[in-house]
């Protein structure tokens, strides 16, 4: 694919993801209230939001790291692009299915410890610190699971390359043939984009973390890079779990964009079913349940590959 | 193409030299962690021009979870609180210098003297296979025996850190105390 059109491209379904992302979020927060809210409205209110921000005054602290403040946000919307690219939404439509192209979502999902991590540091603030280091715990106690079933799908397809995954899912998907892979993919990506349950972070018990001390463009660029990387997650989740671009009647990349846009509404909708639990629990979750129930389910991936035909 | 990529890797490389600098010149414990992670993602960068792909981006996510590791395991040690406060990260200058020296001179020394082979892989060889097969065939051992030694050392310094517990010494066995005031034993 030209540069270019790359570019535009993935800036484009990012953004269509994200306002849907947020679309969806709202409902979600409506529908389980019970209360009801007029469609036009739920249409709206994003816009109205990054009207809200834009306007807003950027807030300064005392004596802040600059130069990691204003990285912080810009560095996880690119790591959000880094890891979209890396999903090809149907065979014509890759940006980078390079032949390692799941490393190169790993890669950039692991990145985004650094883009939490910085951002709650570099305002010389205790709250937003205290959001920095709860995202190290639990993206390690979460990082391990997610990469384990992630890697686990590439077992069937003997590569490394997101399209190969996609293609030998065309007889049986993953979701199926690997049963513990998306369940536990899509509990671990919810942690990764820190939301819903595992919003401890950027949480209200920490005066909004990491995000406490920032305004304005910077925090309006820090929200919707948090809901990107949800995007890229349910991309990711759509092409190794569920068959990606492979469907009947309809193109290719409207499955695919379809199977995201499910799996997003699926996350959206879990991440306002389930409370947030303390942190301990958190990093118990990730390396006494979750952990141990990846490995069996790379054992049993492979055993199956090394004995079946 | 040729002068695309050659400009590419003159700018990694510039970067990983520049960012490997100012993980000296940075004062605090967290900038001097992520300069030297910038520096790992430039040489990363490099890898993947060369066509490991894998090795290149492998670097790249191990380096981001380690440094952040390394830098909350050095605001522990250091008893620095979380890091905040700004420190100097240089320290025994004479040797430092002369073990700079001596190790940059005896490294430029083999990039100069040394001949390299010219052995310019095939485009489409990919090195992930025999990657696999050198790190679960012959060199299984090596790397199973790093893996456990390095397993026991992470052990070692969480037990060293966590010596002082929430409720006390580890000695004492660092317990919640009761809810009735004395019912302790």
């Amino acid at each position: 694919m030209n540069p270019a059109i790359a570019i535009v491209f993935t800036g484009g379904s990012l953004t269509i993801g994200v306002y849907l992302a947020t679309v969806l979020d709202s409902f979600f927060a409506a529908r389980v209230a019970r209360s009801h809210e007029h469609a036009g409205q739920l249409l709206l209110e994003p816009l109205r939001n990054v009207a809200l921000f834009v306007s807003q005054r950027r807030t300064v602290t005392e004596r802040p790291d600059r130069g990691a403040w204003a990285l912080a946000p810009a560095l996880l919307t690119a790591l959000a692009a880094v890891a979209f690219i890396a999903v090809p939404l149907s065979p014509d439509l890759a940006v980078a299915d390079i032949p390692v192209g799941i490393v190169l979502f790993g890669a950039a999902l692991v990145q985004v410890m650094v883009a939490v991590f910085l951002h709650g540091w570099s305002p010389n603030s205790l709250f937003s610190m205290i959001g920095g280091y709860r995202f190290a715990a639990l993206a390690l106690s979460m990082g391990i699971p997610f990469s384990l079933v992630l890697i686990t799908t590439a077992i069937p397809a003997e590569s490394l390359s997101v399209g190969v995954i996609i293609e030998s899912q065309a007889h049986l998907w993953n979701v199926l043939r690997q049963p513990l892979g998306l369940p536990i993919y899509l509990l671990t990506a919810l942690g990764f984009a820190f939301w819903g349950p595992f919003s401890h972070p950027d949480a209200t018990d920490l005066a909004g973390g990491t995000q406490g001390e920032t305004s304005g463009a910077a925090l309006l660029t820090w929200r919707t890079a948090r809901a990107a990387i949800l995007v890229s997650a349910a991309a990711m989740g759509s092409a190794a779990f569920l068959g990606g671009s492979l469907g009947p009647w309809i193109p290719d990349w409207a499955w695919s964009s379809l199977k995201t846009v499910l799996l997003l509404a699926a996350m959206i909708w879990a991440g306002h079913r389930m409370a947030r639990p303390r942190m301990e629990n958190v990093v118990k979750l990730g390396w006494l349940l979750l952990l141990p129930l990846a490995l069996v389910d790379v054992f049993v991936s492979g055993a199956l590959a090394l004995w079946t035909p | 193409m040729d002068t695309v990529i050659d400009a590419i890797f003159w700018v990694f490389a510039a970067s990983a030299v520049v960012t490997a600098v100012l993980v000296f010149v940075a004062d605090s414990m967290v900038r001097a962690a992520y300069w030297l992670m910038a520096s790992f993602v430039a040489v990363g960068g490099i890898l993947v021009i060369l066509n490991a792909q894998f090795l290149g981006l492998i670097l790249i996510l191990m380096m981001a979870g380690e440094m952040t590791i390394m830098a909350i395991f050095m605001v522990m040690f250091m008893m620095n609180p979380a890091g905040l406060n700004p420190m100097l990260m240089v320290h025994q200058h004479r040797t430092a210098i002369l073990s700079g020296v001596v190790s940059f001179l005896a490294l430029a020394t083999v990039g100069l003297v040394a001949e390299f082979p010219n052995l310019p892989a095939p485009a489409a060889s990919s090195p992930i296979v025999p990657l696999g097969q050198e790190l679960l065939g012959r060199s299984m051992l090596i790397f199973e025996s790093a893996g456990v030694a390095l397993l026991a050392v992470m052990i070692g310094a969480i037990a060293l850190v966590s010596q002082r517990g929430r409720y006390g010494d580890a000695e004492q066995g660092s317990l919640e105390p009761a809810l009735e005031p004395g019912t302790n034993e």
